[in-house]
């Protein structure tokens, strides 16, 4: 038997798209609350936020995120398999005369006294996406603690480098990627003969979002197209992870620095599949990119 | 009995939504330019529910939106306070029985959200750039469209009336 909700109910007068009345002090005081809580919630430090995100995607949204994880595995499988084929064939067609390389290299080795090259160690993530703004500054990756990422490690894709993972939680990791304002990388060009800072550009473009390579010393010239790369510096990111390529020179500071354009060799936006880097100390060969 | 069975309907229609956003959506659309369901989901709660009820919703999805992108965390919540709040005291200016005035609402929701979350995450310059001149344009027709078709097919399950 339906009957009407008392006044006090969560539902609008006139239910069912009615025209409903003005809002009451109870909703005016329940709105004022929610702002405040909100504006609290900005003004918090970010190891508290940071905690409370990682307890929340933990608990009450981990169904939600393990569902966009196998939606989002279905679709890289079923979109990528047939790159992946392409890429195992002309993989297959390499390995051929990889051991043969690999066994003079450790011989050479060995006789100039030199310990073995250590390897990169990767995990494999997927990059769940969201639907607001901010989505390519700070990305979820469906890799945690439980899979073996540590905080602090770079995180890559087949292009170039992406960012920094910045929090590891059980199941899921956050990354900060190169578009977020507080990103910043030691950089060189592809020789290392010029050295620099990478960081986000202030300024937004009409067309597409680009990179700076500051600090870079005003007799040095690098020209457009130049490939800027990790330098290693720092700790942080391995040298010779491609960043992206100088688009042409942004500002000169009174005579002393230059500011070059970089347009990025990833767009975070659009990334599916990612690996996470944890062994910091190999250096990576720009030509393994793509 | 009825009222049982309208709320079963109701929670069953919420979880569509937020089934349609978590999985549906990551299989078949880039996520920049894809309808946002949550948004959508709030939007129908607050055309049939109280101002301060609507924005309370809007903290909840904003939080769960700020745990899940959390660049700027408190910037989603603050928005869709904003957004929920206004949706249900916008109620009783944009008569939603007509089915363009719904799309066009949930476009307008889908801008102002935008605009308040860049604004709220400082990055007032992003407003001049593809992030919202161009994405969230996108985002607000597809989920304007999402919405249509929900709302034609489902506006039972959320007691809408639609003319």
């Amino acid at each position: 038997m339906a009957r009407p909700r008392p006044s006090g109910s969560w539902l609008a007068p006139g239910r069912g798209g009615g025209i409903g009345g003005p809002a009451t002090r109870s909703d005016t005081l329940l709105f004022v609350v929610c702002l405040v809580l909100s504006v609290g919630a900005i003004a918090m430090p970010d190891e508290l936020s940071g905690a409370l995100a990682e307890r929340l995607r933990n608990t009450a949204l981990a169904p939600m995120l393990w569902l966009q994880q196998r939606a989002v595995e279905g679709r890289t499988s079923r979109a990528r398999f047939a790159a992946m084929q392409a890429e195992r064939d002309s993989v297959a067609f390499a390995a051929q005369t990889l051991a043969e390389v690999s066994a003079e290299n450790e011989r050479l080795r060995a006789l100039l006294g030199l310990r073995a090259r250590a390897g990169a160690a990767t995990i494999p993530a997927e990059v769940l996406h969201q639907t607001v703004p901010t989505d390519g500054r700070t990305l979820i990756l469906s890799a945690g603690r439980a899979a073996g990422v540590p905080p602090d490690v770079p995180v890559i894709a087949p292009e170039g480098l992406v960012g920094l993972v910045v929090s590891a939680g059980r199941l899921t990791s956050v990354a900060m990627t190169w578009a977020h304002p507080d990103f910043r990388v030691s950089a060189s060009t592809e020789t290392g003969e010029v050295l620099g800072i990478v960081a986000p550009s202030p300024t937004v473009e009409a067309s597409s979002a680009f990179l700076e390579f500051r600090g870079v010393a005003f007799r040095d010239t690098v020209v457009a197209g130049t490939l800027v790369v990790t330098s290693g510096l720092g700790g942080v990111y391995p040298r010779g992870i491609p960043i992206g390529r100088v688009a042409g020179v942004r500002k000169e500071e009174l005579g002393w620095e230059r500011v070059y354009r970089l347009a990025p060799l990833v767009n975070p936006g659009r990334l599916m599949h990612v690996l996470i880097l944890t062994e910091k100390r190999a250096g990576l060969a720009p030509q393994a990119f793509r | 009995m009825n009222l049982r069975r309208g709320a079963g309907r109701l929670i069953l229609g919420f979880v569509l939504l937020v089934a349609l956003h978590f999985y549906a959506r990551p299989r078949l659309w880039d996520s920049r330019a894809a309808p946002d369901f949550l948004l959508l989901a709030l939007m129908l709660f607050a055309i049939r529910a109280r101002p301060g009820m609507a924005a309370l919703a809007g903290f909840v999805v904003g939080l769960g939106a700020d745990v899940l992108t959390p660049a700027h965390f408190g910037a989603g919540a603050l928005s869709h306070t904003v957004v929920g709040y206004l949706a249900a005291w916008g109620r009783a200016v944009f008569f939603p029985h007509n089915l363009m005035v719904n799309a066009g609402f949930f476009a307008g929701a889908v801008i102002l959200r935008n605009l308040i979350l860049l604004l709220a995450s400082g990055s007032g310059s992003a407003l001049l750039g593809p992030d919202f001149l161009v994405w969230s344009t996108l985002q607000a027709i597809t989920t304007a469209v999402a919405g249509t078709v929900i709302l034609m097919f489902f506006r039972n399950w959320f007691a809408i009336r639609v003319a």
